[in-house]
């Protein structure tokens, strides 16, 4: 008797809830986001998680899409690329969804954008860097700035800050080699010299080696980018070793000072992504405060929140929500100029955002500024 | 130059406490301890954790060191002593097993994230160019005097005099009625000892981190070889070669045979420079470089 009744409840329930997703289904379009939100990027995924929570609330509350509610399902990537693949299809094949946005490691984002172009899902990149992001084919897009661009503007900016002879350090993955590599390129087209570089391998406890290595080229200052810890170990072994008394560049500065005691840090210099700005960009940034009651934690937010906004205006703009109707919208929107938090956003022939911002930071009095 | 000097001092400051322990134990029980410098890191953490709960950093080193000592003579007596029956090859793949049990403790315990001890941030020492820290001034002098002290040790006193007889004859210092149990417990513990010290004093720069024994692995073996495995002061005289080799090779600019200004080999791959001087040591003097002392008393 009991068993029945049980089997009973089972089935109204899944009828219930086929009724109700099938409803849910009609009036809301959803696209799918994969972030890391556990392992070590944590604290970066659920960033841009906020931002893209926001940009749902905000495109919902002016109307949504093509008369819909705009849904963002999003997965975890657990920082591994399997489970990132496993969450991707996912989406494609169970949620149906017709765009992608994410993730954050270029390792973990290109295998994932690879499967999701060939599936004909579109993919809109809102966190990695590599170069290879602008190769994944024509129905992926991005809006974040890559290697490339970053590494011709640290260059231009080290260089306009007088320094001409620089010592490089890196760590040794794909993303250092990239920074050591493009920096180098970009800073001798400018007429300055590398001096010495050194790729570190991660995970160390000391680098002291590698930087009296690096010391032995004299160099009127530092390049460095590094992941949180490490950057801690080589700020204070550089401080130790008398080599902070020229100036220390840091590419990517939150997580070059993020983990590094205050005192060594005062006065660091670098770049970064570009933080939301202007009148738009303040406005995000009190909503965020207010929704999430805290500031930002990184740089990236303000790519999943533009990253939303995007795509809604692409679906809008496609008038359909198939994958090809919202790759004619994004290409649409991007040749028009679409104006985000980060800045606008326009695409050039490969679907890459042009002249992608970035800031000049200083690190002073306690937390990093504009300079 | 003086940089230098400074830093093949500072190298052989880390190897030093742990290669003389490794071999003087040796000496007695005749199998390579493996594990030996797993006990370094977990004296590193032993002595972050009790630093951490707010012992002074003294008394941390202090407790954390007799404390590794400790843990040295119970896996000795619980393990290898067994283990021993055997034969010092079925030792030596144990302590190999032990090593990982270790790794994998501290790991679980402590999370692969390094810890570093909180100190405040002091100015180094600057004389004539060169720079030390005054943690790693405490750590060389503090070495220097514990070596002193086991010169005296082993060559002025009774104890020491038991300890080499028992190393070169076991047979013929037990008929002369030598504790040979109570001597090998004793020099368990002080090598323990000495391995925790240098394991936390070593991580006091750099940080409690797991692979702080891995990554002294090779050069304290290739130290304590090259000194003959069993003669304690020839394994410090080991670990200042290694320690030299090291630091020269770091400093060599390749750049002139590029066509570059600067160019040096990535540090990852200096250990082999060690290696290749512990290969030829093999070939030519296998029994290390002072063997002479190693066979006699």
């Amino acid at each position: 008797m009991k068993k029945r009744n049980f089997l009973k409840l089972a089935a109204g329930t899944l009828l219930v809830s086929g009724i109700f997703s099938t409803a849910w289904a009609q009036d809301t379009i959803s696209i799918g986001a994969v972030l890391p939100l556990t392992g070590p990027s944590a604290t970066v995924g659920e960033d841009i998680r906020r931002g893209i929570e926001l940009g749902v609330e905000h495109v919902n509350a002016n109307g949504g899409v093509l008369g819909k509610k705009l849904n963002v399902i999003i997965e975890d990537s657990g920082n591994n690329p399997t489970s990132a693949l496993t969450a991707a299809r996912k989406l494609a094949t169970v949620d149906k969804v017709p765009a992608v946005m994410g993730e954050y490691s270029s390792s973990i984002t290109l295998p994932m954008a690879q499967y999701l172009v060939k599936e004909n899902v579109v993919h809109l990149n809102i966190g990695s860097s590599s170069n290879k992001i602008r190769e994944l084919g024509p129905s992926a897009f991005n809006i974040i700035g890559l290697e490339e661009n970053g590494n011709r503007f640290a260059a231009k900016d080290v260089y306009d800050l007088g320094h001409r002879n620089i010592a490089l350090i890196a760590p040794n993955n794909a993303y250092g080699q990239g920074v050591a590599h493009g920096f180098k390129e970009e800073f001798e087209k400018l007429g300055g010299k590398v001096t010495a570089q050194v790729l570190y391998t991660g995970g160390q406890s000391t680098y002291r080696r590698e930087l009296q290595q690096l010391a032995r080229a004299n160099p009127d200052a530092f390049l460095y980018t590094a992941y949180g810890h490490e950057s801690a170990v080589i700020n204070r072994e550089g401080k130790e070793l008398g080599l902070r008394n020229v100036p220390w560049y840091a590419y990517i500065m939150s997580m070059s000072v993020s983990d590094t005691p205050a005192e060594i840090a005062e006065g660091q210099i670098g770049m970064e992504l570009g933080s939301p700005t202007g009148e738009l960009g303040k406005k995000y940034e009190e909503a965020f405060k207010a929704k999430h009651s805290e500031g930002f934690k990184t740089a990236f937010n303000g790519y999943g929140y533009d990253g939303v906004l995007l795509m809604a205006a692409a679906i809008e703009k496609g008038k359909g929500t198939s994958p090809a109707e919202i790759v004619a919208g994004l290409k649409a929107a991007g040749a028009e100029g679409f104006t985000g938090v980060t800045g606008e956003i326009k695409f050039d022939d490969e679907g890459q955002r042009i002249d992608p911002p970035y800031d000049r930071l200083k690190y002073e009095g306690g937390k990093l500024v504009l300079r | 130059m003086l940089q230098f000097l400074v830093d093949a001092l500072l190298r052989t400051a880390d190897l030093a406490l742990i290669t003389l322990g490794l071999s003087m134990l040796y000496g007695l029980i005749k199998f390579p301890n493996i594990a030996h410098v797993q006990y370094a890191m977990c004296g590193a953490f032993l002595a972050y954790a009790l630093n951490s709960i707010g012992l002074p950093l003294v008394v941390a080193l202090v407790l954390a060191s007799v404390l590794t000592g400790v843990l040295t003579l119970g896996v000795q007596l619980l393990v290898f002593d067994r283990l021993l029956k055997s034969g010092p090859a079925i030792a030596m793949i144990g302590s190999l097993a032990v090593s990982m049990v270790l790794v994998a403790c501290v790991l679980g315990l402590a999370g692969s994230f390094p810890h570093m001890f909180s100190m405040p941030y002091t100015e180094p020492l600057v004389f004539g160019g060169a720079r030390i820290s005054k943690t790693q001034l405490w750590f060389v002098a503090t070495t220097v005097v514990l070596l002193a002290l086991f010169v005296l040790l082993l060559f002025h006193t009774q104890i020491g005099r038991a300890m080499r007889a028992l190393a070169c004859n076991p047979a013929l210092a037990d008929a002369s009625g030598l504790n040979a149990r109570r001597i090998t417990n004793g020099v368990t513990l002080i090598s323990g000892m000495l391995a925790g010290l240098g394991g936390s004093m070593l991580a006091l720069s750099t940080g409690a981190h797991v692979n702080l024994g891995y990554d002294l692995l090779l050069p304290v073996f290739a130290a304590a070889i090259l000194g003959g495995l069993g003669n304690p002061l020839g394994a410090v005289a080991g670990a200042l070669l290694i320690a030299l080799t090291e630091t020269t090779v770091t400093n060599i600019n390749f750049g002139p045979l590029f066509g570059e200004y600067l160019l040096f080999l990535p540090v990852s791959y200096i250990s082999a420079a060690s290696f290749l001087i512990l290969l030829l040591a093999l070939l030519f003097k296998p029994y290390g470089l002072f063997d002479r002392e190693v066979r006699r008393v």
